[in-house]
């Protein structure tokens, strides 16, 4: 059996090189198909990573509670309408929840994240920055593990009109990371930047923030900005012992639950929940990209069944050859479906290194680089050898169903 | 191989084979019976159409009957799987045609190594099986050729080479030399008869009245039936003063035949 393997193997060679253009330009379908989805494979599983990393940094004690009920997409309505909506919507968390849940016992630190919409704008009006404007309590630093580089974070004792700015942002601004002192304005009001964070390399974050252009005041500076009250999208917590978490959480869950009149429209994401693509956009750009890639490995696997087709008319005369000489259906099958296999296979290890090198060009311009795990070349390299069987296996029983009478007497 | 000479390897009872459907009906194979021993070198003569390449086919696995029965080695062939049919055919049988039926992408090497494929033999054996009997027909300076490459007489050789590499018992040949001039034609038979003396059973169509002096009985048939089956002694006492242990390589030329015999 193995030797029947290496010897169709060796005949598909052979006849595959015969009609070497062809033979390229069918693996080039296939190979366009497998790079594709390579380099979504790649990219997401490299975004999603960079986000496990950092929940695998904390140390997992860390519970993070979102406003809404846990989101399923029941349909592709679902996927896009929240996107744009919920980012208006009033937060159902509030600040009375994150003061309880300070104060539960197992809780070592919580900070709350609100966002404020404005830009920042520099003392002599001449620089205008779009940045992301988040208020919070000094906890924030210990629980996101922030490293200020100039000056110091937020704490509870400096003044309501002080801000801590990222790397970037005070680069922006001010044109250097050394802006202690230096005034802003958001919204008409000033701020003083008292403390400058170091430069990091993950502006993909289950805190939703790019930390390097991030302006982040305290959390009364923020409620000023919306009438005293504060429109909390986020709450992290940290708790003592990260094998109390569990225990945490449906305490959290109960007090929540009681706060908001019997009502669960937050939810509680722990360890690896947390890392799920924050934006279900995300999501969908992935599901549509892996769509797009499906519809053209489709096109290439058409392609195999077109030239395999056309191989087995072409040698049906040696299909009956290899009768007479004591080919079983089964043989002529394995050795038509071997060679789709090999076009398809090759065409998926080809797709999954192009897949590669363009994933990692795309990485030099993207926030992330791709991932490299094992699931990503069994995926790759899976679907060819799928692709090869699918469209492979038509033409090859035609083949093995030949009667070999028929077929000898047919001339090249 | 094992059985006693007097054995029949091939028996046929009322096999009939029809092609085509209602009025278009036509009855290749009509009731035919025979019986074939082995060790027997059978020439069959006909005119076009008479149905002697299909009673090949039937023979070579290749076709089944309508009706009748065929014993192959006293067993009968007509339940077993077409995977079974193609082990048979890849262990037992032989084929020689006309048209010669190499496989064009394959030199001579390989195309003599063909059959093996399917027995499992691993490559380097087959090649060395291979090499072996293309040397017993003198082909083996030809091994890397392509068959485009190859006289007719040298390409109906490869041919019967490939048909003996697995050893098989029943050699079938379907016009053998139809398609040479009449020398290579009698080089062709002396190889033929060179495999009949190793204790081989032969079963050769022909249109050549000629061609049947190699053969010891020669079946005539006509419109699906057989019409004449006759033992020709002459020949019988031409392959009794040779020594039946002659291999392939050694052809004698004593055993050239005369050609005014009869059939």
């Amino acid at each position: 059996m193995r030797l029947l393997i290496v010897n169709h193997i060796s005949v598909a060679r052979e006849s595959l090189k015969r009609n070497r253009m062809r033979t390229w330009l069918t693996t080039l379908g296939i190979t366009l198909g497998v790079t594709c989805m390579t380099v979504i494979l790649a990219l997401s599983y490299g975004a999603t990573k960079l986000v496990d990393d950092q929940v695998d940094a904390l140390g997992g004690n860390i519970a993070v509670i979102r406003p809404g009920a846990d989101k399923k997409i029941h349909d592709l309505r679902d996927a896009i309408i929240p996107l744009g909506g919920d980012s208006f919507s009033v937060s159902s968390l509030t600040e009375r929840d994150f003061t309880a849940i300070s104060e539960l016992d197992g809780v070592e630190q919580a900070a709350p994240l609100m966002s404020v919409d404005g830009s920042v704008r520099s003392s002599n009006n001449k620089q205008i920055i779009d940045a992301p404007i988040v208020a919070t309590t000094p906890a924030l630093q210990t629980i996101s593990d922030l490293k200020i580089k100039d000056g110091q974070f937020i704490d509870n004792v400096t003044n309501q009109n002080t801000a801590v700015i990222g790397h970037q942002l005070s680069i922006d601004l001010f044109g250097s990371d050394q802006s202690i002192g230096q005034l802003f304005k958001v919204r008409g009001q000033q701020f003083t930047v008292i403390g400058v964070l170091g430069p990091v390399n993950d502006s993909i974050n289950y805190n939703n923030l790019n930390i390097n252009n991030a302006v982040i005041v305290s959390l009364d500076s923020g409620k000023s900005f919306n009438q005293g009250i504060a429109q909390i999208r986020q709450i992290n917590v940290k708790a003592k012992d990260a094998s109390q978490l569990p225990a945490l959480t449906k305490q959290i869950d109960q007090l929540l639950i009681d706060n908001h009149s019997g009502e669960r429209d937050f939810s509680i994401l722990t360890d690896k929940a947390i890392s799920k693509p924050t934006s279900l956009l995300f999501k969908l750009v992935g599901i549509v990209a892996v769509i797009i890639s499906s519809v053209s490995l489709l096109i290439g696997g058409i392609g195999i069944m077109n030239i395999m087709l056309a191989n087995v008319a072409e040698r049906t005369r040696e299909i009956g050859i290899r009768k007479a000489v004591g080919a079983s259906n089964y043989h002529i099958t394995f050795q038509f479906l071997i060679e789709a296999l090999v076009m398809s296979v090759s065409g998926g290890i080809f797709g999954f290194l192009l897949g590669y090198a363009v994933a990692l060009l795309l990485g030099t311009f993207l926030p992330f680089n791709p991932g490299f795990t094992w699931w990503v070349p069994l995926a790759s390299i899976g679907t060819s050898v799928f692709v090869g069987v699918l469209f492979g296996l038509y033409p090859a029983l035609r083949a093995a169903r030949k009667d070999p009478i028929e077929a000898l007497r047919q001339y090249n | 191989m094992k059985k006693a000479e007097s054995t029949s390897v091939i028996s046929l009872r009322g096999l009939t084979k029809r092609y085509g459907v209602g009025d278009a009906e036509h009855t290749v194979l009509g009731n035919i019976d025979l019986e074939i021993k082995k060790g027997e070198f059978i020439a069959v003569m006909g005119p076009s159409g008479c149905g002697k390449t299909t009673l090949l086919n039937v023979l070579g696995l290749l076709d089944k009957p309508d009706e009748g029965e065929y014993l192959l080695d006293g067993k009968p062939v007509e339940r077993i799987t077409s995977a079974k049919r193609a082990e048979i055919r890849s262990r037992r049988i032989g084929f020689v045609f006309q048209s010669f039926n190499l496989v064009p992408r394959l030199n001579v090497i390989e195309n003599v190594a063909l059959p093996l494929a399917y027995t499992g033999t691993s490559h380097l054996k087959s090649i060395k099986r291979a090499s072996a009997m293309l040397k017993q027909f003198h082909l083996n300076e030809r091994e890397y050729y392509m068959p485009w490459q190859l006289s007719g007489g040298q390409t109906q050789r490869v041919a019967i080479a490939r048909a003996l590499v697995n050893d098989p018992s029943i050699i079938l040949a379907d016009e053998p030399t139809g398609n040479l001039d009449s020398k290579s034609s009698h080089i062709i038979l002396e190889e033929l008869s060179d495999i009949h003396r190793r204790g081989n059973t032969i079963i050769m169509v022909t249109h050549n009245p000629d061609m049947t002096t190699y053969a010891d009985r020669v079946i005539t048939m006509l419109d699906g039936k057989i019409d004449t089956d006759t033992k020709t002694a002459v020949v019988k006492n031409t392959r009794s003063t040779v020594d039946k242990k002659v291999t392939l390589g050694s052809r004698s030329k004593s055993s050239k035949r005369s050609k005014k015999e009869r059939k």
